[in-house]
């Protein structure tokens, strides 16, 4: 009970309170004036910064447009005439975008990026990995330049055989050799990593009996429908270069099963295409569940 | 004197709706632009646009703006060179347009231009971002490729399997090793056509697949090396190297002992043997020694 009347006591107060300021109020017009003159002011401010920065942007624009045609075509170096005329530091600014953007691309393209170390004594590189457009782990390594080329921290996972990479590349004389050596391993590591998680998420039908960290060996069963017989596979990729099986093996107690056409063709389907799909194709043409 | 306020406040009012109408226009305007062409204003790039915007703060200069700007363009021009140097693949130009932005995802499309060795090219795609909490996932889609180069029948399977499966940085990993492979052939043709200029010549330039190899003496008897890069459809790069004969009839007839028939079987067995320029160097020799004197008991 006491609380709607305690609430509209508290309520009519403030209301009173309301009512003493506003009738406070026109005795100080210009405040209000001064602040609706002040809050113009800002407004305008902000007009004429916002103006100026679409300007600059325009022109920053078109200054970035020309830079990059001058690249493209770099026998047309003769430089148009407006250039003289925008000031120096729009030229840098439209050339620091451009580089910016420019590394960037390297980024994305997965080139190795490439930081020097604090003592200069080597360097820092990183290198992505993805598969199928999706961009995956990336991995750091540093490599000590002087007084030869040698591996120093990184997290490159135990079982790439990094010191064996190092000498097939050659890496004192070629250190991209190397590296792209190494990027191949590890994106091929990447992209067998990324099959099997797409065949556990999509494929539930389908069971993994064994694979292991490195995924260059995947047993799995299938169930032929109706009939249920069970169908042992194993995928051997042998190459650890490659995100194809260099071996393809079916197991079955229904020995006439595997010599049927169907089942070659399932055979040459997984050699030929990444375990994820060709399932998908087994799956359509009803020979697994 | 309370009228003349109410006048004048009615009058800032209007103002204000006004001025506050115009500013929203112009923040949709600077939004739109930043969607064609995106800017990254960070570190001395905003110390720049803001003094060039006029928000001079006092005590800055120009010179000092310039100077600050001037050294972070030079840094970045040196890691763009490291980074050319490292990849193989030099970048002209990227230009960046956002598609869709809120605040879970980022689409983005990119057109970047450049060349690996001679091999021009351009590729466009689409960056989604998603962030989920700490982690966000990055994904490339509608990848386009476009390439300029002479010999193209050994990417086409592969470059429509990238673009299928919108494999970018594969297509540049294979990309690299194609050319470096090129590159491979390429300094082996020349340096063979500088070492034997009168046995050796390279017809469609020492860029070309095809080295031919014959005596002077012999105009009507060619030996032609055909040096392809093959690349499958998973990208892997391979090089094949096989030998062409071009003997005339009468020649084969005349001299049916000559070991034409099995050439190309042999040379096979000498490039496992050998590698590719130890074979190349010895068919070379053969050709202008052997040939040599046959030429000179002929005219006995």
């Amino acid at each position: 009970m006491e609380g709607p009347s305690s609430k509209g006591v508290l309520g009519q107060l403030s209301q009173l309170e309301v009512q003493a300021r506003s009738r406070r109020k026109p005795p100080q017009p210009r405040s209000r004036v001064d602040g609706l003159k002040a809050e113009a002011e800002a407004l305008t401010m902000r007009r004429e910064q916002l103006k100026a920065e679409i300007q600059t942007h325009a022109s920053l624009q078109k200054l970035r447009m020309s830079l990059d045609k001058q690249s493209t075509h770099e026998e047309e170096e003769e430089k148009m005439d407006e250039d003289s005329e925008t000031s120096q530091i729009l030229q840098l600014m439209a050339r620091h975008a451009q580089l910016t953007d420019l590394l960037h691309a390297h980024h994305l393209i997965g080139g190795y990026d490439i930081i020097k170390t604090r003592n200069s004594k080597g360097v820092c590189v990183s290198m992505a990995t993805a598969y199928e457009g999706v961009y995956l782990d990336t991995y750091n390594l540093e490599v000590d330049l002087k007084p030869t080329l040698r591996i120093g921290r990184h997290n490159i996972p135990p079982f790439i055989p990094l010191d064996s990479i190092a000498e097939q590349g050659n890496m004192q004389t070629d250190i991209r050799a190397f590296l792209d050596s190494l990027s191949r391993h590890l994106n091929a590591f990447a992209g067998r990593k990324q099959q099997l998680k797409i065949v556990k998420e999509q494929h539930k039908s389908v069971e993994v009996m064994e694979s292991n960290v490195l995924c260059s060996i995947l047993v799995l069963m299938f169930t032929v429908p109706r009939v249920k017989t069970i169908v042992l596979c194993t995928l051997d990729y042998s190459d650890h270069t490659r995100c194809l099986p260099t071996r393809v093996c079916f197991e079955c107690e229904d020995k006439e099963l595997l010599d049927s056409p169907e089942w070659k063709k399932n055979c040459s389907l997984l050699t030929e295409t990444p375990v994820h799909k060709a399932l998908t194709t087994m799956t359509k043409m009803g020979n697994i569940l | 004197m309370n009228e003349e306020n109410m006048v004048e406040e009615k009058v800032l009012q209007a103002q204000i709706e006004r001025l506050q109408a115009e500013v929203a226009e112009l923040q949709c305007r600077q939004q739109d632009d930043q969607k064609d062409m995106t800017f990254h204003f960070r570190g001395e790039m905003q110390d720049a646009l803001s003094y060039v915007c006029g928000q001079r703060q006092a005590g800055v200069k120009e010179e000092e703006v310039v100077s600050k700007l001037e050294a972070e363009v030079e840094q970045l021009e040196e890691d763009l060179k490291r980074q050319t140097q490292m990849n193989g693949v030099s970048l002209t130009s990227c230009t960046t347009k956002t598609l869709r932005r809120t605040s879970r995802k980022c689409v983005q499309e990119f057109s970047v231009s450049g060349h690996c060795f001679d091999l021009d090219f351009q590729v466009e795609f689409q960056i989604s971002e998603f962030k989920q909490g700490q982690r966000s996932e990055r994904t490339i889609s509608n990848l386009n490729v476009v390439i300029d180069a002479g010999d193209l029948q050994c990417l086409g399977s592969f470059l429509s399997g990238v673009e299928e499966s919108s494999d970018l940085l594969l297509l540049f990993r294979t990309l690299r090793t194609f050319s470096d492979r090129c590159d491979d052939r390429c300094r082996t043709f020349q340096h063979f056509q500088e070492k034997y200029p009168s046995i050796v010549s390279l017809p469609g330039g020492h860029r070309s697949e095809v080295m031919t190899l014959n005596h002077p003496e012999l105009p009507g008897c060619v030996l032609l090396i055909h040096w392809s890069v093959e690349v499958s459809r998973e990208g892997g790069v391979t090089p094949k190297i096989n030998l062409l004969t071009k003997i005339p009839e009468r020649a084969l007839q005349l001299f049916p002992s000559q070991p034409v028939g099995g050439a190309a079987e042999a040379f096979q067995s000498l490039l496992r043997i050998l590698g590719p320029e130890a074979a190349v160097e010895s068919l070379i020799r053969a050709v202008g020694l052997s040939q040599d004197t046959d030429v000179t008991s002929e005219q006995r």
